[in-house]
């Protein structure tokens, strides 16, 4: 079926809000799901594929800072998704960054890291330039590279397999994110060692997908939207009639 | 104050925050020449948009289909009608409806036949269908019956319905509900951002209800004209004139107006600059006589509105028995430099509000080349946004003295926390409750701004303590949960009139003043509230006909001067004539 991304959106908002977000998370979590929808890069994919940890996760397990100084930051996400726990240390990075000029955040543990381009996007039109990569677990060992130029809600995508290994090859569910206040960090391949591009999203494919998500309509999967819409309902109230007698009107309006 | 200049004896400044954001001053507003239905004609107006008929198939009690194409010098747009039987049982204002007897979109583009097929398939659904991505607004209206069995059985028999009928209720259909920006899958309003004919806000949905308006007059003709061949008469053009949309309202629009503070700031800002351009002008004779002939037809608008509503019938009386003195005012003042400023003063120290708002209303009224321009001002793209490097002592600043009006409550009373505000299981109506004896206090929406604002200025307090020196994401790391709300202060603070001044909680606080605020920037008139929380308004009521619009020439001034339209005294002539 087809949706508009304001009913994405606001549907999102209120299925996080129904899972116990606070409203500040919900709306971040929601914008990060509707804009990577919204670009054709299966945002509602990446929550489904995430939603049922993201239910199990202990709300007040909250991110904690491992170390910072003035340019560094590391944050243990606690194994939560990035929709609650990486929005307030991507502002700690931005917020190193305008101070020195340039700050690297890294999250640990944390999942869904897909979904954080959508706040990525949300600092560069705040005048950053940004780039994030991470690292997928699986063989082949693939690595994500996303750069946005400062006030550009467009980033530039690419997938890579990896082919040479490191030997120190432990678990990474960490992402690590590069920001700087006046320097392009836009990912460029020019690495000596062996890589396979995958995929790679420009900025006009990415524009022509949005704008196609706006004139058409954006295609959702009708199981995941039942679902948000189940959650979402968990926000509403039963009515009574005593709730009904002070919302509005009477029932019939026959004058 | 915000930008003070001195013209004649007094600084003119836009009006504080605390004197324009009360809800009891904004629930005081009247629709003014900046509002969209009024900005709306001006531009059709202006451009030549053309309307006509590009399909009218009802059958003779009146059902059926109806589409009217819109013509601008940028784009096409269709008006889509469907019209059915309701039986009275279904027929109900409420959101929670089912059915009702017209339902209609406004489309981007052309309508062929596989497109009208998807919608009469899900625009009379509403709410339940799945709508088409090019539909701009969806729709739905009822019947007001009296006026319509009235004005078929005049008609039908040959004479004009009578005027008072439409004073009493201005309108053959109210709309319940109007639609726009992505809702059950119509187009996003970020599409209509570059779209010349509707980016500014609303204007697309008030284009929709125009075209219900002309459909309302050609549908009652067509059935009288079924019942009565040889007998029935077309409506007189006074009549036509005086004829709006109703539309009825509940809570639905309080979320809004809280929610999109930055929109309301702009709204805001356009209506107080246009107030203090005008107040900054020296008053030419010219001029005093038309705020004069403006005055007298808003007495005689408010003297002939009618409510059943107690304490509206009581403002819109006090409002009549001001009106002569504003106009012996004026009629005895010197015509010195600062006679706006002296008249405003005047009418502050010694007016109800809503008299004040109407004089407000009407001096802008008088200056159309030095305010219109706001119309174009009235959008904005929202988003509320964080400074994470701000110092946490800065921002406490900013809180005390931008949010005092937050921070001065005492809501450890019942009273300042009687309220809250909830969403329905019955179509996420939005409804309030009292706290502690109705149950749903803890899926609670966060629309009360001020106990937020408060609680964390309490919480940030005491971490500063801790840590004089602390940014605010320093902070927000430690308390997460106060995000939203710092994000919304931060953002704010930089604007004037955003934040509605008032507790949303208290049991005092009345719903009818944030109804009325954003109906009166709609440019909604006869304000008739049905409760305190449920209003019954009239647009386009006076409004230039489809047919006035597709005539050549017209002067512009004349035609963009409705407001505050007046009974007919003697409608009919031309009609029986022809």
């Amino acid at each position: 079926m087809k949706a508009s991304y304001n009913e994405l959106q606001g549907l999102c908002l209120k299925a996080f809000i129904g899972m116990g977000f606070e409203e500040g998370d919900a709306a971040d979590a929601a914008d990060m799901v509707a804009w990577m929808q919204c670009f054709g890069l299966g945002g509602l994919a990446a929550l489904s594929r995430g939603l049922d940890f993201l239910l199990e996760d202990d709300p007040d397990d909250l991110p904690s800072v491992l170390y910072q100084d003035g340019d560094l930051a590391v944050i243990d996400g606690h194994g939560q998704s990035v929709l609650r726990s990486s929005t307030l240390s991507l502002e700690l990075g931005f917020a190193k960054a305008r101070a020195r000029g340039l700050a690297v955040i890294k999250v640990r543990h944390c999942h869904n890291r897909q979904l954080i381009m959508g706040y990525l996007a949300r600092l560069a039109g705040r005048g950053m330039n940004v780039t994030a990569f991470w690292r997928n677990a699986q063989q082949p060992l693939t690595e994500q590279v996303v750069g946005f130029r400062a006030n550009s809600a467009v980033p530039e995508i690419r997938v890579y397999a990896v082919q040479e290994i490191p030997e120190e090859n432990e678990p990474n569910n960490a992402i690590t994110i590069v920001m700087a206040n006046h320097v392009d960090l836009l990912p460029a391949m020019r690495s000596d060692y062996r890589y396979d591009l995958l995929a790679h999203h420009d900025e006009s494919t990415l524009l022509a997908s949005r704008h196609q998500s706006l004139t058409e309509g954006i295609e959702v999967d009708e199981t995941v939207w039942a679902r948000l819409k189940h959650l979402a309902s968990r926000m509403l109230v039963e009515a009574t009639d005593a709730s009904r007698e002070g919302a509005g009107a009477s029932y019939q309006d026959n004058d | 104050m915000l930008d003070v200049t001195t013209h004649g004896a007094t600084p003119v400044a836009l009006r504080p925050a605390d004197e324009a954001m009360t809800l009891e001053r904004l629930g005081s507003l009247h629709a003014s020449r900046l509002s969209f239905v009024r900005s709306l004609v001006r531009q059709m107006a202006r451009q030549r948009w053309q309307v006509s008929c590009a399909r009218f198939d009802l059958d003779a009690a009146g059902h059926g289909v109806a589409i009217y194409r819109l013509q601008t010098p940028q784009g096409r747009y269709h008006g889509v009608i469907f019209s059915q039987h309701l039986e009275p049982e279904q027929r109900s204002d409420r959101v929670i409806a089912q059915a009702w007897d017209v339902t209609f979109g406004l489309v981007e583009g052309d309508v062929d036949e596989g497109l009208l097929e998807q919608m009469a398939a899900n625009v009379p659904l509403q709410e339940a269908g799945r709508q088409h991505p090019r539909l701009l607004v969806l729709s739905r209206a009822n019947r007001s019956l009296r006026n319509f069995a009235h004005f078929v059985d005049a008609l039908s028999s040959g004479r004009q319905p009578d005027p008072g009928q439409i004073t009493r209720v201005g309108y053959l259909y109210r709309t319940t509900a109007v639609y726009g920006n992505g809702k059950f899958g119509i187009a996003d309003f970020v599409r209509l951002q570059n779209n010349a004919d509707f980016h500014r806000p609303f204007s697309a949905q008030m284009m929709a209800v125009y075209l219900l308006r002309h459909f309302s007059i050609q549908q009652v003709e067509h059935i009288a004209c079924h019942q009565a061949p040889g007998d029935a008469v077309p409506l007189a053009s006074e009549l036509r004139r005086y004829l709006g949309i109703g539309n009825s309202t509940g809570l639905g629009m309080a979320p809004f107006l809280i929610n999109h503070p930055q929109l309301v700031q702009q709204w805001v800002t356009c209506r107080e600059s246009a107030l203090m351009t005008a107040l900054r002008q020296a008053p030419d004779e010219n001029r005093r006589q038309r705020l004069l002939v403006l005055t007298r037809r808003a007495m005689r608008h408010f003297k002939q509105t009618v409510t059943e509503d107690t304490e509206q019938g009581v403002r819109n009386a006090q409002t009549v028995a001001a009106l002569p003195q504003v106009i012996a005012w004026l009629e005895e003042m010197p015509l010195e430099d600062d006679l706006w400023q002296q008249l405003t003063a005047w009418s502050a120290r010694t007016l109800p509000f809503e008299t004040q708002e109407l004089i407000h209303t009407l001096l802008i009224e008088l200056y159309p080349e030095r305010v219109d321009y706001l119309e174009d001002q009235m959008g904005v793209i929202e988003r509320l946004e964080m400074t994470p490097d701000m110092p946490l002592v800065r921002l406490k600043q900013l809180i005390e003295t931008r949010y005092d009006w937050a921070l001065n409550e005492d809501f450890k009373t019942p009273e300042a926390r009687y309220w809250f505000w909830y969403r329905s299981v019955e179509k996420e109506e939005p409804r309030l409750g009292v706290r502690d004896q109705e149950p749903g206090a803890e899926k609670e929406l966060h629309l009360a701004i001020a106990p937020r604002v408060q609680h964390t200025h309490g919480v940030l307090s005491e971490f500063l303590e801790a840590n004089p020196r602390a940014l605010v994401v320093e902070f927000l790391i430690a308390h997460p949960r106060h995000k939203d709300i710092v994000r919304r202060i931060q953002t704010m603070v930089d604007t004037a009139y955003g934040e509605i001044r008032a507790n949303l909680w208290h049991r005092d606080m009345k719903p009818m003043h944030l109804l009325r605020t954003k109906l009166s920037f709609f440019g909604a008139s006869r304000f008739d509230p049905k409760s305190d929380r449920w209003v019954r308004i009239t647009l386009f009521q006076g409004a230039p006909l489809v047919e006035e619009l597709n005539a050549e020439s017209h002067d512009l001034q004349d035609f963009d001067d409705w407001s505050f339209p007046l009974e007919p005294e003697s409608p009919g002539e031309t009609a029986m004539a022809r």
